[in-house]
């Protein structure tokens, strides 16, 4: 019921308690003494989701023998615990004073976000009457849950004397409709001193969700560990695809990271197979990378069997169980007993998909499981596809991805690209070779655990000999129901998670994602787009950026988030960068229809880097890209030597109802110097 | 022993240091890795090299593949050294100048064209320093400070 205008409350006012304006003119309240009427006017019966402002201010009106008393000191006070606000000042009390007509209103009130209906008091200073009262309710927000997790470089923790640590982050978070943060749960770890405190994790405690009208914007996580992020406050770069998946960043000057942000369905069940693959780096700090399959019933883990590739000892075929814990409300929960970490933490992002991270203190990885539906593999399930991997950014930088077709089952030929260290080893060259799934490891089979190598010559004419580095690698198949890189997405048609196992790779996984659809005119509309790029410098070596923008004809032109703390695009300067533009012309490789070139030029800290990229189309809604520079290109940064980038282009679905404050989020440049 | 072999093997292979105007001598090598090979580093084919430090390079003269390089002066000629992405970057770096005495264990590779000993560990007088591990890959400054904390040099 809305009371405004109809709380009308008599008080009287002793003489020495009540004031009036001076014949000086002086400001100071003054004192009456007759009976007066104070009367909640405007504001009150107002109901705003928690965290938000209400509508309308306070609005008292104060009479004295029907006239208004003018010069009177009102104090609005809100309650000091449980559901109410805060004026301007960040307080719950505001002194105002009535004007001729004796009126007084506060200031905006927001409300904070604790659910629940309370009053509003408004009472003469003096004290001697009874207060005006508005009714006002904090509605619960409506509110989702999102998983994160990301890789990269920091530049806190000692970083700087060290070319960067390696960390990775994985956590879950509360978001209401306003795009507050109401609470969440995290695990960091950099494997070299700041991680978060296990068996518990961080708390995240606040923050705030603000995109554009492109899904474009920031996440600010306030964490209760002040060693992580800025005095514990992490900022990830977003850029939405759709409503249940961003591609992220870490957007601050504390570290630099690329990965993904899903909408959680929670609770979920686990049970089935799983298909899984994580990276990292071991007790010595070397690249390492972890993959295979698994089975969860209850709270056991069965049938498992991994590969490794331990900084270039190689390992397959391992046998591994374990023990899966209840996960909170969060969907957090703990993987113990596989022999691959003491404590792995789970974040469920769905029942057939989940994020991992190692939390022991002195090694570090993370990755993803994804079920593997009620599929009996065979070789007949491998399709068509794009490989897509990604370096460790602790190993030897490679960028490798390519498409294959299936002649025969068990074998595959197609076309990649791939660079090592900064040297293009093959530009669209030609690969052949042999593949198995469902493998058999000492008797038991394996359902989707498979490997794939590279039998045809490596080293195309002209080229250096540098690709024969590349010949086999794990393939573990996951639900042909699944996207892997947006596991809230039916379309996608599953594929496969897949793992370096050539020695001096060590560390580099990526995906297999079917090829359905080539046509250069199913390449259109607009896409979010993102890459973590390694180069060769002082002191670090890791940028990423996530954007969005339209193609058509021909053309990619977008906007986008740069993370720069290692002084890419600027020497001896950090830049963490806003509203960066991305452009270029795609030219069809006509020789290999689903490949592309794009020479794409990124704007940065007044730096223009035209990075050559190759683009494959696994379908209209799915691209992988890697940059291809030739090894001894100029950097505006002449400490760089070489760099190569590896994403993704995900077509947009628009992110309608997403839970967060639309506004300039992410459109302020912010630019640090060291 | 593969440092005697190589040092009175008389095999002849051009080793050419672009930009830096240095001699191209002959060296004669053993278990140089040819283009087919499927392993980047073999541990089997390594040499030991006994020279003196006649430059420092923290960036790769143009034509050199990435990373820091050391050029060695040797009985044989002068040897391209890489160190990789860290050789010579962050805390425990190894520290030499020109004219310094090493001893370095590595493999002969052609990289871009060009003969170049992929460095596995540098000696400076007593002290060994590992710049990578046996698969080649480059051991960062974390990876030194544990290799330290464990008493490993590599």
């Amino acid at each position: 019921m809305n009371r405004e205008g109809h709380v009308v409350i008599p008080i009287v006012l002793v003489s020495l308690a009540s004031v009036f304006w001076t014949s000086c003119g002086s400001s100071s309240p003054k004192t009456v003494s007759t009976t007066a009427k104070m009367s909640a006017t405007g504001g009150s019966g107002q109901t705003v989701k928690a965290g938000g402002k209400f509508e309308k201010p306070l609005s008292v009106t104060v009479t004295s023998n029907g006239s208004p008393l003018g010069g009177l000191a009102v104090t609005f006070t809100a309650p000091s615990s449980g559901a109410s606000g805060t004026f301007v000042n960040g307080n719950a009390t505001e002194t105002d004073i009535t004007d001729s007509n004796g009126v007084t209103t506060s200031s905006a009130f927001t409300a904070n976000k604790t659910a629940g209906s309370y009053t509003v008091t408004a009472a003469a200073a003096a004290g001697a009457s009874t207060p005006a009262s508005f009714n006002l309710t904090n509605q619960a927000a409506s509110t989702a849950n999102y998983s994160f997790y990301v890789s990269g470089l920091e530049a806190i923790c000692g970083a700087g004397n060290y070319a960067g640590n390696y960390y990775a982050l994985a956590g879950s978070v509360t978001i209401d409709s306003s795009g507050n943060v109401v609470s969440g749960e995290q695990d960091y770890n950099d494997a070299f001193g700041c991680t978060s405190p296990e068996p518990s994790g961080d708390t995240i405690t606040g923050g705030a969700l603000t995109v554009d009208g492109t899904g474009q914007g920031t996440l600010t996580l306030v964490t209760n560990n002040s060693n992580l992020g800025v005095s514990g406050t992490e900022t990830l770069g977003v850029q939405f695809v759709n409503t249940g998946h961003a591609m992220i960043i870490q957007f601050d000057a504390s570290a630099t990271s690329s990965g993904s942000m899903d909408m959680q369905t929670l609770p979920s069940t686990l049970s089935g197979g799983y298909a899984f693959t994580l990276s990292g780096v071991d007790s010595i700090y070397y690249p390492v990378a972890r993959g295979g399959v698994f089975s969860i019933s209850g709270d056991t883990f069965s049938n498992g069997v991994f590969d490794e590739n331990d900084g270039g000892t190689v390992t397959t075929g391992t046998p591994f169980s374990g023990t899966l814990s209840t996960p909170d409300s969060f969907g957090r929960g703990t993987i113990t007993g596989t022999g691959m970490a003491n404590t792995i933490v789970y974040y469920i992002v769905g029942p057939e998909a989940i994020r991992i991270i190692n939390v022991d203190p002195t090694t570090s990885a993370v990755g993803s499981a994804f079920g593997q539906g009620t599929s009996t593999f065979t070789n007949a399930s491998l399709e068509p596809s794009v490989f897509s991997f990604q370096a460790n950014n602790h190993g030897v930088l490679l960028g490798l991805l390519g498409m294959f077709t299936v002649p025969s089952l068990g074998t595959f030929q197609g076309v990649a690209d791939y660079v090592e260290d900064g040297v293009i080893s093959g530009s669209g060259f030609n690969i052949s070779g042999n593949y198995s799934i469902s493998n058999t490891v000492g008797g038991v089979p394996y359902n989707g655990y498979g490997n794939l190598t590279i039998t045809s010559p490596r080293t195309p004419p002209n080229v250096v000999p540098m690709a024969p580095d590349v010949t086999t690698m794990g393939v573990y198949l996951a639900d042909p129901n699944l996207n892997l890189n947006d596991p809230n997405n039916a379309a996608g048609g599953g594929g496969a998670l897949v793992l370096e196992l050539d020695p001096y790779l060590a560390g580099s996984m990526g995906v297999l994602t079917p090829q359905t659809d080539t046509a250069t005119a199913s390449f259109a509309g607009n896409y979010a787009f993102g890459a973590q790029d390694y180069y060769i410098g002082d002191p670090g070596s890791e940028f990423d950026f996530v954007g969005q923008g339209p193609v058509g004809s021909g053309n990619l032109s977008g906007v986008g988030l740069v993370n720069d703390p290692f002084c890419f695009f600027v020497e001896v300067t950090m830049g963490i960068y806003s509203d960066v533009p991305f452009s270029g012309t795609l030219t069809p490789d006509p020789l290999n229809v689903g490949r592309y070139t794009i020479p794409l030029n990124v704007t940065a800290g007044g730096s223009t880097v035209p990075f050559q990229v190759i683009v494959y189309q696994a379908s209209g809604g799915q691209l992988f890209w890697i940059d291809e520079e030739p090894y001894g290109s100029a950097y505006p940064n002449d400490q760089i030597i070489m760099d190569q980038f590896s994403g993704s282009l995900q077509r947009q679905g628009w992110p309608a109802g997403l839970p967060a404050a639309i506004g300039s989020g992410g459109k302020t440049p912010a630019t640090r110097k060291h | 022993m593969k440092q005697g072999v190589f040092l009175q093997a008389n095999l002849a292979v051009a080793v050419l240091v672009a930009g830096l105007a240095l001699a191209i001598l002959p060296l004669a090598l053993e278990g140089q890795t040819g283009s087919d090979s499927r392993v980047f580093y073999d541990v089997r084919e390594e040499i030991t090299l006994s020279g003196t430090v006649s430059a420092v390079l923290i960036r790769p003269a143009p034509g050199m593949i990435a990373g820091s390089h050391l050029l060695l002066t040797t009985v044989s000629g002068t040897v391209d050294a890489s160190l990789g992405r860290w050789g010579l970057q962050g805390k425990g770096a190894l520290s030499v100048m020109p004219g310094q005495a090493v001893e370095v264990i590595g493999i002969m590779k052609t990289l871009q064209g060009k003969v170049v000993l992929v460095v596995r560990t540098v000696k400076v007088g007593d002290k060994v320093h590992a710049i990578r591990n046996q698969y080649g890959i480059p051991v960062s400054p974390q990876a030194r400070q544990r290799l330290a904390e464990k008493g490993e040099s590599q």
